[in-house]
């Protein structure tokens, strides 16, 4: 590389998306094709993914089970067995314990919380996400501004934590300050994925991918 | 070869010089510090504090800083029993009518006696004491006394701790007469006469004791008159008299008090004991709602109860605020905590989340902190830092703080840990786990492979409409992949199930868990999402 373009590189004001996200490796989704997808080559961990379904139930659970099994035993690993929680926030259903263990989650590692209104969502997962305790923080809300997304994807990165949300097709216009987002959609051959925004990857479509 | 350990030694080192000789010799003589007299068995010297507090009627019912005077019914009239020193100086005195002091000080703030305020007043100060001492003793309902033997050492000496003592009680707002002498009655008797007298061994005792007046041993207002009329004024006087004598005349009581005070017979006390709950009101002269201050209150509250368990070595798991009003009833505010805690400022955080939405119908008058049950606190190892400063090793907190902060505001039914249950019906198959409560749970670690489950379940199950006898869901029939796996009975409790279930798919791929009871085989229900 040449002197001046290393310079020009020096200079702050240059913002080199791509290459900086790639650097780090995120979590593997155990969809291969998915992984190809996505910059770090897997989900964004210390950030906030977003999800839109049409509704729940459709397959969303699916989509991150493997990531969440891999969560648990990685951080057994490197965490001198200390596992993180992953937390629960205002699930739409019961996460019925009996299939999770079958996925392979650790069952005391759950922490469920249902809080009774959205200012509480938020409060509560901005608590999870910042306590650092939480390896991801998943939570369902209907309202998400771009100031709350902002906040939540500092706490995500403070605590190094992966919080993801779940909402509604009708948040899609919205703009939103999450890293990753997702939309779903449940077919009669397989649920089809679309990457609408992935920061230093690019918006594609993946059908039938489970 | 029991010397085997010594290091060899070279020739040189082995043969020290005279001056080397002399300096080592010191090191082989036996320590200073152990007297060999500590060790042969003596009698125990015991040392008694006493603190006489005179004004306590006056102390334990002031509650403002203006002019106050205690009165008390004494033969049909409001007598002044007390007063401060802006009410003295106005030329109140005991023993005028209440009438009489408020016309000299129309400002006056009368204060009826009350011996609950008294030993409440008290016993608050009890506690304190046994910072000091393992023995406190409330000898009379204005006299406390400490056995500081056992505390001379720690607390750096008898001036040291006399300073300690009265600087606190000061503090709190007491005036209090000090004595110090070897024996509990000697102790009282002195401080009553106002001597700030530090006696350490008998003989000096007797000798002090001697010169006291009669009017500060209370003895029966029959035996003071008798004993003056003759003569007697001091306590040296009473033992001058004939022993035979003056029992016969006043009785065994007066005898063995002096007796007890000299030391020639014992004089065994009891102990008090704090009681083991925590238990504080904070009454205020003004209903108060701006809601900072009352949360400073509550903050004062929980202070006086981290002294009141850390004086124990307990903790508590669970708080309760009582806010009262003048009317209608008090609103309670719980708090639960993970760990048995006694941090105050921990407290005080779960407090302010709580605090917040909290509502109070009306102005608060009066605040009452009760701990739960107290335990032995467990004292924590961390865990040493090897690695350097990882980021994510670097907890915030931990999970049980996490959960306490939630609960603190969502409630301690919306926060919870999942834990199985061996049992085939699947509603029962799982249950919460409070995350508060220990992690003893026997929850399964195997389960089949072979039976599918859904991953959302519904709390209840939804009945599904229907078209000649074929489920819809959402207005599209639905086509079944797989089933019917028999779920049945529950004879053993009321809730007997008998269903087949099945995994259904609708026409968006969506797929379902759906059953039917076999008594009704026309009705579908809806039981959960495979997600």
């Amino acid at each position: 590389m040449s002197a001046s373009l290393e310079k020009l590189l020096q200079n702050p004001r240059v913002w080199r998306g791509r290459n900086q996200v790639q650097q780090k490796t995120g979590l593997a989704s155990g969809y291969p094709e998915l992984d190809r997808h996505l910059p770090g080559r897997g989900w964004p961990t210390g950030a906030l993914t977003e999800i839109l379904t049409e509704q729940y139930g459709i397959g969303e659970l699916r989509l991150l089970m493997p990531a969440l099994v891999r969560l648990g035993a990685e951080d057994a690993q490197s965490n001198y067995g200390e596992p993180g929680w992953i937390a629960w926030i205002a699930p739409p259903f019961q996460p019925y314990p009996p299939a999770l263990m079958q996925c392979g989650i650790d069952l005391s590692r759950m922490l469920i919380v249902r809080p009774r209104d959205a200012g509480e969502i938020l409060w509560s997962t901005e608590q999870a996400l910042s306590s650092g305790t939480c390896a991801a923080v998943l939570f369902w809300t209907e309202t998400l501004d771009d100031k709350a997304g902002r906040r939540l994807q500092l706490a995500a990165e403070k605590g190094h934590s992966w919080a993801v949300a779940f909402r509604p097709m009708a948040a899609r216009r919205q703009p939103s300050a999450a890293a990753l987002r997702l939309e779903l959609h449940a077919g009669n051959e397989g649920t089809h994925v679309h990457i609408l925004k992935s920061r230093g990857g690019r918006p594609t479509i993946l059908k039938k991918l489970f | 070869m029991p010397r085997a350990w010594k290091s060899p030694v070279t020739a040189r080192e082995a043969a020290p010089t005279p001056a080397a000789q002399q300096q080592a010799l010191p090191f082989l003589e036996p320590a200073p510090l152990v007297k060999p007299l500590a060790l042969a068995p003596t009698r125990v010297q015991r040392l008694w504090f006493c603190i006489w507090l005179p004004g306590l009627p006056l102390e334990a019912a002031r509650s403002t800083e203006a002019a106050t005077a205690v009165i008390e019914e004494q033969q049909g009239i409001q007598r002044v029993l007390l007063t401060d020193q802006q009410a003295r100086a106005a030329g109140v005195t005991p023993g005028q009518s209440a009438n009489a002091a408020l016309a000299l000080l129309p400002t006056l703030q009368l204060e009826e006696r009350s011996p609950l305020r008294e030993q409440q007043a008290l016993e608050a100060l009890a506690g304190w004491l046994e910072h000091f001492s393992s023995f406190v003793c409330i000898a009379d309902r204005d006299v406390l006394l400490l056995e500081i033997a056992g505390s001379l050492r720690l607390f750096g000496g008898l001036p040291e701790l006399r300073k300690k003592i009265s600087t606190g009680l000061r503090q709190h707002g007491f005036d209090a007469s000090l004595a110090i002498a070897p024996t509990p009655l000697g102790a009282t008797w002195l401080a009553r006469a106002g001597r700030r007298a530090c006696i350490r061994d008998e003989q000096n005792l007797k000798r002090v004791l001697r010169e006291l007046p009669l009017d500060c041993l209370q003895w029966p207002e029959g035996i003071c008159s008798s004993l003056m009329a003759m003569g007697v004024t001091t306590i040296g006087d009473c033992l001058r008299l004939p022993r035979e004598g003056f029992v016969r005349r006043f009785g065994a009581e007066p005898m063995i008090a002096l007796d007890r005070a000299l030391g020639h017979l014992p004089d065994p006390r009891n102990s008090w004991r704090a009681p083991e709950r925590f238990c504080a009101d904070h009454e205020m002269v003004q209903e108060q709602s701006d809601r900072e201050r009352l949360l400073n209150i509550c903050h004062e509250l929980l202070l006086s109860l981290e002294q009141f368990l850390l004086t124990r070595q307990l903790g508590t798991q669970r708080l309760s605020f009582s806010f009262f009003h003048l009317k209608g009833s008090a609103t309670e505010l719980r708090l639960g905590c993970a760990r048995a805690d006694r941090c105050a400022e921990r407290w005080l955080e779960l407090l302010r989340i709580r605090f917040d939405q909290l509502v109070l119908p009306e102005p608060v008058i009066a605040i009452r902190l009760r701990s739960g049950m107290t335990q032995a606190l467990q004292a924590e190892s961390a865990r040493l830092n090897f690695y350097g400063c990882d980021d994510r090793l670097t907890r915030r907190y931990s999970i049980v703080e996490l959960a306490e902060r939630l609960i603190a505001r969502i409630g301690e039914q919306s926060v919870h840990s999942l834990c199985m249950v061996a049992e085939h019906r699947p509603h029962y198959a799982w249950r919460p786990q409070s995350l508060l409560s220990d992690w003893a749970s026997s929850t399964l670690s195997e389960i089949r492979r072979n039976i599918r489950r859904p991953l959302w379940m519904l709390p209840e199950p939804a009945l599904l409409p229907a078209d000649s006898g074929y489920p819809l869901h959402q207005g599209d029939p639905l086509r079944l992949l797989d089933g019917p796996e028999r779920l049945e009975t529950g004879w053993w409790d009321e809730h007997g199930i008998s269903r087949d279930y099945y995994t259904a798919v609708n026409p968006a791929g969506i797929r379902l868990w759906i059953f039917r009871n076999r008594s009704q085989p026309s009705c579908w229900y809806l039981h959960g999402y495979f997600g």
